[in-house]
């Protein structure tokens, strides 16, 4: 009489050497007259020894950049901490390029360095490039602002002021920052919220630009879906 | 009616607080402002109009449309409220009522337009050009109120202006935008993408394995059960209030508005928020371990885990009294989560729950 | 350059990550990135889930290797860690899956399943990604790394009975892929 079938785990199991000699002795029994049996330890054991041919595998290139780019900020705080918010800066001016020729304002850049943002190495040195960062901001945003508060009346009356007010709560905030940094130009807090605070600013204003645009257009309805689809935060 | 230019101006000098001082008045910018006000002046009589209105006339709307059950839906409407409810089948029943406050011509000027695809169907509302003086009075004059309901495995793109939405039960991927709508789901596990300006936002029941982002700028963002892969928030001056939280990785960034997270922190999960005046609040059930890194330029930082920081003993990390600018690296337990906070003034609190 | 001595324990590579020095770590990361995201990507069941693993793997690793005491080989080190981010990915999912109730995609491979009409290259890691959430970690914990079903019971939450069928369940498809 045939035994059972053994069940599927048992023959894993058999395939694993994980079974007593006895249990062992009682598959291997039921093997000898199982084809099917035979077939399932044969297909097991093939799969088993393709699983030993797998190696590493190699990740894509960029995997490492985001790393690297990652750990070197973080590094560069810990040395010397007025470096990332200069580049913090210089990113910021980037963006805020990027964002204004999307909203075809602002077509060339302006002639002085971008590039040229050098670590300070002392307080003074670390306002006076603080101060151009500041210039490149204020040149960026003005161009936006006109926008902003000549076609407001695009917008309807409630949407307009909420916008208003909510850059006016980020001009305070810009406010507090900056009387903060002077009286502690070294404060890494202090610089880094000013620099937050640009960047929701330019942030908020080409949202206002690109849904007045929509709105001017005369078709509310893609102004919805416009903002349902906008992803313009760069960052 | 009068030209409130003193309005006007103080509209002006808000959004140019930080403009260069040396920005002077040109005839361009004139005219500008001369334009602006006339159509401010005309909103204002709109709204005394409006005030006159006449009775209601409404217009019905039904359509039935055969998507699948794992077919996609799109609606846009502008003012009106969208209600998205789920049921079994593969049909999507669309009932719309239009009202106006006008005569009936303002109601056959609007058109709900309904696009089938296989496997996809798209309703949104039109409005056709009014003619002049009209069109200055177009925009809520006519709503569109949607009940729409859907296979519960749709993926939806709902969208308004001002009309609010609500949701509940539809487990395919969702995307939300409106203006000023309130947008509110339930039952919704796969939000993955949500943008407001000042509507209010109420999402219950997430179950992202993926990513949300959620973006508004002075609406109030409210979730409850969220349990997601990775969550990006941001606001300007809104609430942010996560309950019963489960999430792995949170990137939050407000300004004016306090940030709350009540729930648990994933065992290797990261955390980065940043507000300015808001402040940030943490009430975690026990933890395995987490790494905090807090900033603040003049905000308080307390903890109720007793942490370890530099290396040295354990202690309490509780507000410090006098003038104080907060840079903090401290650890608990196994220290494998990270939680970055930066704030300027707002203070910075890790509890337990 | 220092030498690395095969079982991946360069003392004076670890000692130079320690001290903060980038371009050791990234030798580090080198020496380690594939067997890491062999295991990530498998066990996620997605390069993009397994890349994004990998990399909260090395930032981990990056800010607690001050940490790294020398008790284990920096590989081990290492891919202990690894094991940590995908069982916390993997239980995470489950449990969201576990609270969607009549979830419409229970037990359902994912969209790339279609596409395992038998070809004449077999591709086994793409097998092994479009295997089961369920039966997948288990497999790659047994099969792929090494584990006994009693730790993988305790690794994954589960009876050690559980973990034997889900691996046999695997074992299964993977069998009617390579036929």
């Amino acid at each position: 009489m045939t035994p059972a079938h053994p069940e599927g785990v048992t023959l894993d199991d058999y395939v694993d050497d994980a079974l007593t000699a006895t249990e062992r002795a009682a598959v291997e029994a039921h093997l000898a007259e199982c084809a099917d049996c035979r077939e399932l330890v044969a297909d097991l054991r093939g799969v088993l020894a393709a699983v030993s041919t797998l190696e590493p595998v190699q990740p894509p290139r960029t995997s490492w950049t985001r790393i690297e780019q990652t750990i070197r900020r973080g590094s560069a705080e810990r040395r010397t901490p007025r470096w990332p918010w200069l580049a913090a800066a210089a990113a910021l001016i980037l963006a805020t390029f990027t964002g204004l020729k999307l909203a075809g304002v602002w077509q060339q850049r302006p002639a002085s360095g971008l590039t040229a943002l050098a670590p300070a190495t002392d307080a003074q040195a670390v306002e006076a490039e603080l101060l151009q960062a500041e210039q490149h901001y204020q040149n960026a945003i003005s161009g936006l602002e006109r926008i902003a508060s000549a076609e407001k009346g695009s917008l309807d009356p409630q949407t307009a002021s909420t916008l208003e007010k909510n850059l006016a709560v980020v001009d305070q905030a810009i406010g507090e920052s900056r009387a903060a940094l002077k009286s502690q130009p070294g404060s890494e807090p202090a610089q880094q919220s000013l620099l937050e605070n640009f960047k929701t600013k330019i942030a908020l204003l080409q949202d206002t630009v690109a849904l007045i645009n929509e709105m001017r257009k005369g078709n509310d309805a893609s102004a919805s879906r416009l903002v349902t689809g906008l992803k313009q935060k760069g960052t | 009616m009068r030209i409130r230019l003193s309005r006007l101006l103080i509209a002006l000098l808000a959004v140019g607080v930080a403009a260069p001082a040396s920005a002077q008045a040109s005839i361009g910018e004139a005219r500008r402002a001369a334009g602006q006000a006339y159509r401010r002046s005309m909103s204002e009589a709109r709204e005394l109009y409006q005030g006159r209105r006449g009775p209601e006339q409404a217009d019905t709307f039904s359509r039935k449309v055969r998507v699948g059950r794992d077919g996609r839906v799109s609606i846009s409407n502008i003012s009106g409220t969208i209600t998205v409810a789920v049921a079994s089948g593969d049909e999507v029943s669309i009932d719309a009522v239009k009202r106006s406050r006008g005569d009936r011509g303002q109601l056959s000027r609007v058109n709900i337009i309904v696009e089938e695809h296989p496997g996809r169907v798209d309703v949104r509302t039109e409005y056709g050009r009014p003619p002049f003086p009209d069109r200055l009075f177009r925009d809520d004059y006519v709503s569109v109120d949607y009940t729409v309901v859907v296979p519960a495995g749709v993926s939806l793109d709902v969208s308004s202006v001002s009309g609010h939405i609500k949701v509940d039960g539809v487990r395919g991927s969702i995307r939300f935008g409106s203006v000023s709508g309130n947008i509110t789901s339930s039952n919704t596990p796969k939000v993955e993408y949500l943008r407001t300006v000042s509507g209010e936002v109420a999402l219950a029941n997430i179950s992202q394995d993926g990513s949300l982002s959620i973006s508004s700028v002075s609406g109030n963002i409210d979730l409850t059960d969220v349990r997601a892969r990775a969550l990006d928030l941001n606001t300007v001056s809104g609430e942010i209030r996560l309950r019963d939280a489960a999430v792995e990785r949170l990137t939050s960034k407000g300004l004016a508005g306090n940030f709350e997270y009540t729930g648990t922190l994933a065992r290797n999960g990261r955390y980065e928020v940043n507000s300015h005046s808001g402040s940030v609040r943490f009430a975690i059930a026990d933890s395995p371990g987490f790494e905090l890194n807090a900033g603040s330029f003049s905000g308080a930082v307390r903890s109720d885990f007793r942490m370890t920081v530099g290396g040295d003993g354990t202690r309490d990390i509780r507000p410090r009294r006098g003038p104080r600018s907060e840079s903090l690296r401290a650890s608990f337990g196994d220290g494998s989560a990270l939680l970055n906070v930066r704030t300027f003034s707002g203070s910075i609190s890790i509890l337990r729950k | 350059m220092t030498v690395n001595r095969p079982d991946g324990s360069a003392g004076d590579l670890v000692a130079r990550c320690q001290a903060g020095d980038v371009d050791a770590f990234a030798e580090l990361y080198q020496h380690h990135a594939g067997r890491i995201f062999a295991l990530t990507s498998r066990m996620s069941g997605s390069p993009d889930a397994g890349e994004d693993l990998l990399q909260e793997v090395f930032l981990q690793a990056h800010r607690k290797i001050r940490g790294f005491k020398g008790d284990s080989t920096i590989g081990t080190w290492l891919y202990r860690l690894a094991i940590n981010h995908c069982l916390d990915f993997v239980r995470s999912r489950q449990a969201r899956m576990d609270k969607v109730t009549n979830s419409i995609d229970d037990d359902m491979t994912p969209p790339a399943a279609g596409r395992d009409t038998p070809i004449e290259r077999i591709d086994l890691e793409r097998a092994i990604r479009q295997l089961p959430a369920g039966c997948r970690a288990a497999f790659v914990l047994h099969d792929v790394e090494g584990y006994e079903h009693r730790e993988i019971a305790e690794m994954l939450g589960i009876a050690e009975g559980t973990s034997k069928s889900q691996v046999f369940k695997a074992r299964l498809k993977l069998r009617a892929v390579l036929a």
